[in-house]
C-alpha cells in the first residue's frame, strides 16, 4: 500500500491531484445549490425591511423601502398605566383600592365610573383642579386633599382616566382628550380645588367617546 | 491562490463583507442611537437607570445570569411566543439596550426571559426570597441558590427591616436574621428596572399590558 | 518536491525522509506543549461540564458556594473548551501541518523558544482568566468572559504564534500550495482580527450596548466558522489523502468550497440572533446565511468523501492508523450534520420555535466537540508518533477514547435535540407554564448527565494515553 501511495505522490506531487478529474458533481446537487442561492437572494430582498435601520419586523415594509409602516396609534391605556404608576399610586395604590379612611378607592368608585349624580365631567374636573374637604365615595367618608393636575396635557389626563376606568374591574368608556380640553377651557377661571358641593352643583355630562377597548 | 499576497488579499476582501455588515454597520448605525423624549413624563426613553441598578448590572454579569436567562423579546414575524408568554408587550429593539453597559441578550432559556421582569414581578421582597432559595417560591425551579449574596447575622437589638421573612427549613436560628448584602440589593434594583413596557418610535405597543407569566 | 510528507509510522524504517524528520524536530517542543496543555484543559472542561449537567437535575448540588454556581461554571467550561482545548489544539495542529506541508524546518532555536514562550503565555492567560471567572470577575459577555488583561494576553500570544505560521506558508518548499494550506493561512489571519475586534468593541472599550448584539453574534459565528473550523478542515484535507492512500480530486471544488465558507462563515453568526433586537434585514441575512452555509459544507464533504471512496481495502492497517481515520471520518459526518442542523435551525419557523432551547446548545456542542474536535484528535494521534519517533500510543486506550467520544457526543446531541424539540413545542403553547416545561426536560437532563460522564471518561482516557506517551519519552529518550 505504501508503495502504491509513493507512486501516486510522484505523479501528483504532495498528495493532491493537479487536475480536476473525478466524478462530476451530481447535476441535481448543482441545481439545488443554484435554487438555494436564488431563494436566498429573494428571501433577503423581500424580508429586508428596505434595509432600513428602524424597521424591525420584516413584514412591515415592502422591499423597495416604501413605507407601508404607518406609526401604529399608541394605546392610551399603556400610557395611562405608566403615568398612573408615576403620579397616582402613592395615594390610590397600584391596585386602585386607596387607603381606608384616608384616600378613596378608584376600583368600583362612582366618581370614576359615573354614578347617579356624578358624570364624566366631574371626574375630569376633579383631576384638573384637585379636591378638598369632605367627600363620600362608595358610602364611606373621606376628608383629605387631592392636588391639581392641570400641568398634565389633555392627552395625558385622558390616558390616565381611560386607564383607571378600565382597570381593576372597572368597565367604563374611554375619555376623549377633546372633552378634557373643552372642560379645561370652560373652567379656566377655577384656581382653587373643588369641594364636593361645588362639583355636584355642576350638572353631570358625558364625554363623547366610544366605549374603552 | 499560490502566492501569499494574492491569497491574503482575497481573504481580506471576503472577510471584510461580514465585518462591514455585522461590525462596522452596527457601530456606526445602531451604536449612535439616542434616547427619545418621553412626552408623558418629560423624561427620556429608555429611562436612565438608578445608581443601584447600574451597579447591579455588574453582579448580573459576574454571576453569569446570562448563561440561563435571555433579555430579548423576539420579532412577531419570527414568533409570537415571547409576547404570548407575557415576557413583553412588544419586540425588543436595539434602542432598548442603550442604557446598558453590556447587552445581556443571552442564547439559552433555562430560565425565563428577563427583559420585562420588573413589570412581571415588581416586588423586591419576592426577588430576595427567590434569590435566596429559588424553589421555595418556584417549585421545581432549576435555579441555584444565591445565598452567598445574603448575610446571616445575629440580631442586634431589633430585627432589621431588611431581613427576609423566611419560613420552614430556610428560617434562620432563633436570634438570627438573613439580610441582603449590597450586591443583592444592587442586583434586585437592576432586575426591577428591567421594564420595557413603553412604546418606542420603531416599536409601537399594540396590545395593552399582557398578563403575568406563571 | 514529491516525498511522502506524512509517512506511515508503524514501520521503523518508514519514518520519512531526513527532511521530514528535520521538520518534525524543529516544531517538536511547541507542538507537544500545546497539545499536552490542550488535553489537560479538555479534561478540566469535561469535568466542569459533567458537574453542570448534574446541577441541572439537582440544582442544590454543590450549592451555596459562590464560585460553584451554575452561572460561573458554565462560562468557565465553555471558555475552556473554546480557548483551552480547541484553540490550543488548533494552534498545535496548525503549526505541525503548516511545517509539514511547507516542507521546511522551523528556522533555528529562536523560533522554537518564541513559540514555547507564547504557548506558556497562552496557558497562563487561560489559567488566570478561568480563576477570574471563578472569583467573580467575568465580563458577562458570552464567550468573551475573560477579564481584559487575560484576553489581551491571549491575543498577544496568538500573534506571536500566528505570524510565524503565515510566514511559514510563504517560505514553503513546494511552489504549489495545498488546499489545506489555504485554510490554515485563512484561519491564522482571522483569529486575531475576529478576537481583537470583538474584545475591543465588547470588553476593552465597549460600544453603546444597542450595537453589541450583532457584534456578539458575529464573534461567536466567526470564532467557530472562520478560525476553528478551517483548521479542522485543513486537517481533513491534509491527512485524509495520505491515510487512505488516495488523492484529492477536483481541486476547483475545493476552491469553491473554500471561498464560500469564507464568505458565509462570518454572516452565519447572525443565525444566533434571528428575531432578536436587530433591524429586519439582519435577521433575514442570518436566515439566508444559515441556510446557504450548507452549500460549502456539502461541497467540502463531497470533496473529502470522494477521497475515501477510492480507498482500497487497507490490509495492513493497525489500530492506531484506524483510530486516526475513524476520527477523520466522524469529523466529516459531524461537519455535514452541522450544515444540515444549522440550515434547519435558520429557517424562521423553526428558529422561532426552537431557538433558546437545548437545540441551540446541541448545535454548539456538535460544532465544538464534533466537527472541530474530531479532526483535531486525528492530528493529535497522527503527530505524536512522528514527533516522539516511536509508536507512543496505547492502542486499547486510543480505541476506547474514540468510542467513548463518539458515542458520548452523538448521545448528548441526540438527547439535546429531542429535549429541545419537546420544550420548544411546549413553549409555543402559552397555557403550559414555564415550570411545567422545566419538569418535562428533567428526564433528558438525567440522560445528558450520562452522556457527559462518557465524554469525561473519554477525556480522562486521552489524558492518560498522552501522559503515558510523554512519560515514556521522558524516561526512555530516543537516541537522536
Amino acid at each position: 500500500m505504501n508503495h502504491d501511495q509513493h507512486n501516486h505522490k510522484q505523479e501528483c506531487g504532495g498528495g493532491e491531484s493537479s487536475g480536476n478529474s473525478g466524478a462530476p458533481l451530481s447535476p441535481w446537487l448543482v441545481g439545488a445549490f443554484i435554487v438555494a442561492i436564488f431563494w436566498g437572494g429573494f428571501y433577503l430582498a423581500f424580508n429586508s425591511g428596505g434595509f432600513r435601520q428602524d424597521v424591525y419586523e420584516s413584514n412591515a415594509v415592502s422591499w423597495t423601502g416604501g413605507g407601508t409602516q404607518a406609526a401604529a396609534p399608541v394605546d392610551p391605556k399603556v400610557v395611562g398605566k405608566r403615568l398612573y404608576s408615576q403620579n397616582c399610586v402613592v395615594c390610590h395604590q397600584a391596585n386602585g383600592q386607596g387607603v381606608a379612611g384616608q384616600f378613596p378607592p378608584l376600583a368600583g368608585s362612582e366618581w370614576v365610573n359615573g354614578g347617579d349624580k356624578q358624570g364624566e365631567n366631574h371626574l375630569v374636573l376633579l383631576m384638573l383642579h384637585g379636591h378638598q374637604g369632605p367627600m363620600q365615595v362608595m358610602g364611606a367618608n373621606y376628608n383629605n386633599a387631592m392636588p391639581q393636575w392641570k400641568q398634565l396635557s389633555d392627552d395625558q389626563i385622558a390616558s390616565i382616566l381611560t386607564y383607571i376606568r378600565s382597570e381593576w374591574g372597572n368597565k367604563a368608556s374611554a375619555v376623549d382628550p377633546a372633552f378634557v380640553a373643552s372642560l379645561r377651557k370652560e373652567h379656566a377661571s377655577q384656581s382653587e380645588a373643588w369641594t364636593q358641593a361645588q362639583l355636584l352643583a355642576i350638572p353631570p355630562a358625558k364625554g363623547t367617546q366610544a366605549p374603552a377597548k | 491562490m499560490h502566492r501569499l499576497p494574492t491569497l491574503l488579499s482575497g481573504i481580506f476582501l471576503v472577510f471584510l463583507t461580514s465585518w462591514l455588515g455585522l461590525v462596522a454597520y452596527p457601530v456606526l448605525g445602531l451604536g449612535r442611537l439616542s434616547p427619545v423624549a418621553d412626552a408623558d413624563t418629560g423624561g427620556t426613553l429608555p429611562p436612565v437607570y438608578g445608581g443601584q441598578a447600574v451597579a447591579g448590572q455588574r453582579i448580573y454579569a459576574t454571576e453569569g445570569c446570562v448563561s440561563c436567562h435571555s433579555q430579548q423579546v423576539r420579532q412577531t414575524s419570527i414568533t409570537q411566543t415571547d409576547i404570548e408568554r407575557g415576557w413583553g408587550v412588544r419586540p425588543s429593539v436595539a434602542r432598548d439596550y442603550l442604557r446598558d453597559s453590556t447587552a445581556f441578550l443571552g442564547s439559552r432559556r433555562l430560565g425565563q426571559d428577563l427583559s420585562n421582569v420588573g413589570v412581571r414581578l415588581p416586588d423586591a421582597a419576592w426577588h430576595y426570597k427567590h434569590l435566596y432559595h429559588p424553589s421555595s417560591v418556584c417549585e421545581g425551579s432549576l435555579m441555584p441558590s444565591y445565598s452567598h449574596l445574603f448575610l446571616l447575622r445575629k440580631i442586634q437589638g431589633a430585627r432589621s427591616d431588611e431581613a427576609l421573612n423566611l419560613t420552614g427549613a430556610d428560617a434562620p436560628k432563633q436570634g438570627y436574621e438573613v439580610v441582603p448584602t449590597a450586591e443583592a440589593k444592587n442586583l434586585v434594583a437592576y432586575l426591577l428596572s428591567l421594564r420595557h413596557d413603553y412604546p418606542l418610535p420603531e416599536a409601537p405597543v399594540k396590545k395593552a399590558g399582557a398578563g403575568p407569566a406563571k | 518536491m514529491s516525498e511522502n510528507i506524512f509517512p506511515h509510522h508503524h514501520a521503523e524504517e518508514d519514518r520519512g525522509t531526513a527532511e521530514t524528520r528535520a521538520v518534525d524536530a524543529s516544531v517538536r517542543l511547541p507542538v507537544l506543549v500545546l497539545f499536552g496543555n490542550a488535553v489537560h484543559w479538555l479534561v478540566v472542561a469535561s469535568l466542569i461540564s459533567f458537574i453542570l449537567s448534574v446541577k441541572l437535575i439537582a440544582p442544590g448540588f454543590l450549592g451555596g458556594v459562590s464560585f460553584l454556581t451554575y452561572g460561573r461554571l458554565a462560562p468557565m467550561a465553555r471558555d475552556l473548551f473554546l480557548y483551552g482545548w480547541a484553540s490550543q489544539a488548533a494552534l498545535a495542529a496548525g503549526i505541525w501541518l503548516m511545517a509539514r506541508l511547507s516542507g521546511r524546518p522551523l528556522g533555528g532555536i529562536l523560533h522554537s523558544t518564541l513559540l514555547v514562550s507564547a504557548t506558556v503565555l497562552w496557558n497562563v492567560a487561560i489559567l488566570l482568566g478561568t480563576l477570574a471567572i471563578f472569583a467573580g470577575y467575568s465580563t458577562g459577555v458570552e464567550w468573551l468572559e475573560y477579564p481584559n488583561w487575560a484576553s489581551a494576553m491571549l491575543l498577544l500570544s496568538f500573534l506571536l504564534i500566528g505570524i510565524w505560521a503565515v510566514l511559514q506558508f510563504d517560505r514553503r518548499a513546494n511552489e504549489r500550495a495545498e488546499v489545506a494550506q489555504w485554510f490554515l493561512v485563512a484561519a491564522f489571519c482571522w483569529f486575531p482580527w475576529v478576537y481583537g475586534t470583538a474584545n475591543l468593541l465588547l470588553t476593552w472599550k465597549p460600544v453603546q450596548a444597542s450595537a453589541q448584539g450583532p457584534i456578539q453574534s458575529w464573534y461567536c459565528g466567526s470564532l467557530l466558522a472562520l478560525w476553528l473550523l478551517p483548521v479542522a478542515i485543513a486537517a481533513l484535507y491534509a491527512l485524509m489523502p495520505r491515510l487512505v492512500g488516495s488523492h484529492l480530486n477536483r481541486r476547483n471544488l475545493a476552491t469553491l468550497g473554500f471561498w464560500m465558507l469564507l464568505l458565509l462563515g462570518g454572516w452565519n453568526g447572525m443565525e444566533r440572533l434571528i428575531g432578536g433586537p436587530v433591524p429586519a434585514w439582519m435577521t433575514s441575512a442570518g436566515v439566508v446565511a444559515g441556510v446557504l452555509f450548507l452549500i460549502p459544507v456539502v461541497i467540502i464533504a463531497i470533496n473529502l468523501l470522494g477521497m475515501s471512496a477510492h480507498k482500497s481495502a487497507d490490509k495492513n492497517s493497525d489500530v492506531e492508523e484506524g483510530v486516526v481515520i475513524r476520527f477523520l471520518r466522524t469529523g466529516i459526518y459531524a461537519l455535514i450534520s452541522i450544515g444540515i442542523l444549522g440550515a434547519l435551525c435558520a429557517l424562521p419557523e423553526i428558529s422561532g420555535a426552537l431557538r433558546f432551547t437545548a437545540v441551540t446548545e446541541a448545535k454548539t456542542q456538535l460544532w465544538i466537540l464534533g466537527a472541530i474536535s474530531f479532526p483535531l484528535f486525528a492530528v493529535l494521534y497522527e503527530s505524536f508518533p512522528a514527533l516522539l519517533g516511536r509508536d507512543c500510543w496505547c492502542a486499547s486506550l486510543s480505541a476506547r477514547h474514540y468510542w467513548l467520544t463518539f458515542s458520548g457526543l452523538w448521545l448528548l446531541v441526540g438527547l439535546m435535540l429531542f429535549g429541545g424539540l419537546f420544550t420548544g413545542l411546549a413553549l409555543n403553547d402559552p397555557t403550559v407554564s414555564f415550570l411545567n416545561i422545566t419538569s418535562y426536560s428533567y428526564p433528558f437532563h438525567v440522560l445528558e448527565c450520562g452522556a457527559q460522564l462518557m465524554l469525561l471518561a473519554a477525556a480522562v482516557i486521552l489524558g492518560l494515553n498522552l501522559s503515558r506517551a510523554l512519560a515514556w519519552d521522558y524516561l526512555f529518550p530516543k537516541k537522536k
